[in-house]
């Protein structure tokens, strides 16, 4: 397990590794004279990371509003310190009084031991936005840590997860390294166990031409979570949907946008613009991802280097659209476990979905409960951003980031009796939740939202 | 990355313990990997499992849906969860020889 003078840290990619997601990595001795070349290049083009660097006043407002900090009660992992640690740095090489006067105003100079901290504190920020709402000058920490990250991704400092998941999306397509033949064969399989289940004949058409949707879903469903699956194969059937899944692109994450916003988040892009040509689609809808969602709906235009043909939209809006419009039979009673629902902090501090969960969530569940803060409020399950590391240290740190989420669940009642449903309707979500509901021992099921759609369906 | 001697052939490893090289595997592999994942003996029911994640794995490149491995092998999850206690993905992928699952799994 790696530690850096106490410092916790994710297990790195080897030099080799770097080089498959083509990054050089920068020798040691010349890592901070590169940190700094790549901060003075970054500060120059984004001026929320300036406002961010130049605005904070240390009121704390932040602090309790961070289950990063709640979890571990590490100072530097408040926002506002954790910002610091670059802060301190642009400090000393681009003011005037941190040039003059140094330690005095907080600037310090840059060292090895100062890349090793961001790597340690940005990520262990899921980067949710929750302090962002709190701040009163509107500092989003997660952008601060965003430009971190990826500083240190152009040093060669990145987590073995996220390269392997930058190099696996290059090699076949998606996160977990699926190809074709096994995309194909567990489809299959998830048909006979919807016939098995629910008696109802489903197909699932793989880069099948002339489809009016092209479906994305999260890979991690494939090996996971075959509710998830299942229910949007149903939905698609149930609405009489032309529809296809895309083995070139059958990834709703876009791990790009948490450590490589240029190169890796782009690939994605491109890909997914290429199937949607290539099959002649008319609309693209996203399966159960939060950072995927957010990075599809905010920034496929402006990384598509082309004109964006198509309309872009989430299952649970189209979802919630069918059952507004009463196009959809479902039974709520047919889902009998009392359920609560997190929200996926991405879905609802980024991306509008919230009103649309709560339509789809209602209509599929007789006993549901708020869990509170919820909405644009709720607390992140303590893997956001993929901090789902699960080397010894790393996982002890996972199960302090999701004492807040769990605290939450455990108010709701709904895992009192031991069989109450927790709703995640997002693939970081779920697989965090799924070993931290045991490790706390909330009573609850992790389930997807489109699962439930799927077991509440009324057939003809 | 390390390389371990396991019953006289050099087996390479990556940093979270898992076989560079699937190919490299022989049962000896999952003896050794047992012992470091908390497993005293494999039984006849850690070999069904680990045989069909091999066979699976050489047909498509990749483990099974977990439900999948669970239906193939007549094990429920919980017990896998018995037979491996670090999980399917992590536990029984070791002992099979599989590269780690990655992703958000």
């Amino acid at each position: 397990m790696p530690t850096y003078k106490d410092m916790v840290q994710p297990v790195r990619a080897s030099e080799a590794e770097m080089r498959k997601i083509h990054i050089e990595p920068v020798p040691d001795d010349q890592k901070c004279e590169k940190a700094i070349q790549y901060l003075d290049e970054i500060r120059k083009k984004y001026r929320s990371f300036v406002m961010a660097m130049e605005s904070c006043v240390k009121c704390g407002a932040c602090a309790e509003n961070c289950h990063t900090y709640l979890g571990t009660k590490d100072p530097r992992n408040i926002p506002t310190n954790r910002a610091e640690l670059i802060r301190k740095i642009y400090k000393r090489y681009f003011t005037l009084e941190g040039r003059w006067f140094g330690k005095l105003v907080g600037a310090e100079d840059i060292s090895l031991d100062v890349i090793e901290e961001w790597y340690s504190y940005f990520y262990q920020c899921s980067q949710c936005r929750r302090c962002a709402m709190a701040c009163p000058f509107g500092i989003d920490t997660c952008e601060v840590t965003f430009i971190g990250r990826q500083i240190l991704h152009w040093l060669g400092i990145v987590p073995k997860l996220h390269m392997g998941v930058g190099a696996a999306m290059e090699k076949v397509g998606n996160h977990t390294g699926l190809p074709k033949p096994g995309i194909v064969d567990t489809l299959e399989f998830l048909s006979e166990e919807i016939m098995d289940e629910f008696g109802v004949e489903v197909n699932f058409p793989v880069d099948k031409p002339n489809s009016d949707i092209l479906y994305i879903p999260s890979s991690a469903d494939y090996l996971l979570n075959p509710y998830t699956l299942m229910g949007a194969g149903m939905y698609f059937t149930y609405i009489g949907a032309n529809w296809t899944i895309p083995s070139t692109v059958s990834e709703a994450g876009n791990f790009g946008l948490l450590f490589d916003q240029y190169f890796t988040q782009r690939h994605n892009v491109t890909r997914l613009l290429d199937a949607a040509q290539n099959l002649g689609i008319k609309k693209i809808v996203w399966g159960e991802c939060g950072h995927g969602w957010r990075a599809a709906k905010m920034y496929i235009p402006s990384l598509a280097d082309r004109p964006v043909n198509w309309p872009i939209t989430h299952i649970h809006d189209e979802v919630a659209y069918h059952i507004r419009t009463n196009q959809l039979k479902l039974d709520p009673n047919k889902v009998d476990h009392p359920t609560t629902l997190h929200d996926p902090c991405n879905y609802t501090r980024a991306c509008d979905l919230q009103e649309n969960l709560r339509t789809v969530i209602k209509a599929c569940v007789a006993d549901f409960r708020e869990m509170y803060p919820n909405k644009e409020r709720t607390f992140c399950c303590g893997g956001g951003s993929a901090i789902l590391f699960d080397d010894p240290e790393m996982y002890q740190r996972r199960i302090q980031l999701s004492a807040k989420k769990a605290e939450l669940v455990r108010a709701t009642g709904v895992g009192k009796d031991g069989n109450g449903y927790l709703c995640a309707p997002c693939s970081i979500c779920k697989a965090q939740l799924y070993p931290m509901v045991e490790e706390h021992e909330l009573g609850v099921e992790v389930k997807g939202l489109i699962d439930l759609v799927g077991k509440a369906l009324v057939w003809k | 990355m390390a390389s371990i001697n396991i019953a006289g052939r050099e087996v390479e490893l990556d940093e979270d313990g898992f076989m560079v090289n699937p190919d490299d595997w022989t049962e000896d592999c999952a003896k050794y990997f047992s012992s470091g994942e908390g497993i005293s003996e494999l039984t006849e029911d850690h070999w069904k499992v680990i045989h069909y994640l091999r066979d699976y794995y050489k047909q498509f490149q990749i483990a099974p849906m977990i439900r999948k491995l669970c239906k193939e092998t007549g094990c429920s999850l919980k017990y896998i969860y018995e037979l491996f206690p670090s999980g399917p993905a992590k536990g029984s992928c070791k002992l099979a020889g599989l590269p780690k699952p990655t992703g958000c799994v």
